[in-house]
């Protein structure tokens, strides 16, 4: 009887190998892209001058780009954190090929909402430390100097983030292959 | 749960039928030898799938880099000093939007003959695995160039008035059209080379 793709077979014991690394590398993204979105969400810098009218505050939802980008990894962290049940199953029982496909999927749909949140604040922060004399849009960075640091540090831990959900995806490939 | 015993099937040949069998039966293979057509069936059709998708991507990326590579418009009034021309290399975003969709649609170029690898020989298993680690590293950078940009492209629409980055777009009419226009074929490659991902798992 030839084994089709959707069909329990039986495992080598590497598979439990790739399962426990599997879930220690979730883990470590569920750090990451938590923290990228705690350190994006809590920022909050007031200059200590101000004119009659405008107060000068720089808060993440001044800008979108930085919206969506708390949305994306929040999204992407609760996910892991909910994908850690799967991870658990695959380590107790390591040869099932149906929510390995399904997990497979779900980290390539999150790792491009991740990446898409990542790229726009990045380049958001590029422009708001260096500015663009062409389109006359001036480098709040020279202002905002914490606001800047913050939100240049949280792309780190969202970068980090994505790197393993690269990896994660290997791995459930590779896991994939052995049955 | 397996007994101790085996039983031997020995079935009855034609040969056998006619009477032409020899004295001792040769001892059963202990698998049937599968027939190589029904096998691969339903991968070698993923496959086929696999490279009309690859060839969609290549078109999607490709026009997205030319659309944005061919962005220049010159607005038709200047001041003593200044020149009003909006170029996609005045933003780095931009920039790298272009080299990296460029580097997107070489690479599908470059994939489809592992691809038809995937067709030809429909068991095999590393060209997929290499597909899948190398669709996902794509579709990681085809992502960055696609958010970048579009996020830039968002503030050349709307502006920023707490950051006070005014919208280029009220000025700039073609030049914003080119550019959402490549940001959108850049997404539509990211989604395509997510469905080879799908495609490559469900082969595996």
């Amino acid at each position: 009887m030839k084994p089709s793709a959707l069909q329990l077979g039986v495992a080598p014991p590497e598979n439990r190998g790739i399962a426990v690394l599997d879930f220690f590398l979730r883990l470590i993204a569920i750090v990451g892209t938590l923290a990228s979105a705690i350190a994006m969400a809590t920022t909050n810098q007031t200059l200590p001058f101000f004119s009659q009218f405008v107060r000068f505050r720089a808060k993440f939802n001044d800008l979108p780009s930085f919206t969506f980008f708390v949305v994306a990894s929040s999204i992407v962290s609760a996910y892991l954190i909910l994908s850690l049940a799967f991870s658990i199953l695959h380590i107790a029982k390591a040869n099932l090929v149906n929510t390995r496909v399904l997990l497979l999927v779900l980290d390539t749909a999150a790792m491009g909402l991740l990446m898409a949140g990542s790229a726009a604040a990045t380049a958001i922060v590029q422009l708001a430390h260096k500015g663009n004399n062409k389109v006359n849009w001036f480098a709040i960075c020279q202002q905002y100097n914490d606001f800047c640091k913050r939100v240049s540090g949280s792309l780190i831990g969202s970068y980090a983030g994505v790197v393993v959900l690269i990896l994660l995806i290997l791995l459930s490939g590779v896991a994939l292959t052995r049955r | 749960m397996e007994g101790d015993s085996t039983t031997i099937n020995i079935t009855e040949t034609p040969k056998e039928r006619k009477g032409k069998a020899p004295l001792l039966a040769a001892p059963p293979a202990s698998k049937p030898v599968a027939p190589k057509a029904p096998k691969g069936g339903y991968k070698r059709c993923l496959a086929i799938f696999d490279v009309v998708l690859r060839l969609a991507g290549i078109a999607a990326a490709l026009g997205a880099a030319i659309a944005m590579g061919s962005t220049d418009q010159t607005l038709p009034f200047f001041t003593q000093f200044f020149q009003f021309k909006a170029q996609f290399d005045d933003l780095p975003a931009f920039t790298f939007f272009v080299i990296a969709n460029a580097i997107t649609a070489a690479y599908l170029a470059l994939t489809i003959p592992i691809s038809i690898v995937c067709i030809v020989r429909p068991h095999l298993v590393a060209p997929r695995v290499i597909l899948i680690f190398l669709d996902t590293v794509m579709v990681a950078l085809t992502t960055a160039a696609a958010g970048g940009a579009a996020s830039i492209v968002y503030l050349a629409h709307n502006g920023n008035s707490d950051a006070n980055w005014p919208a280029i777009c009220q000025q700039f009419n073609d030049f914003c059209q080119e550019i959402s226009g490549a940001v959108v074929a850049s997404f539509l490659a990211v989604v395509v080379l997510m469905f080879l991902i799908v495609l490559s798992a469900f082969a595996l």
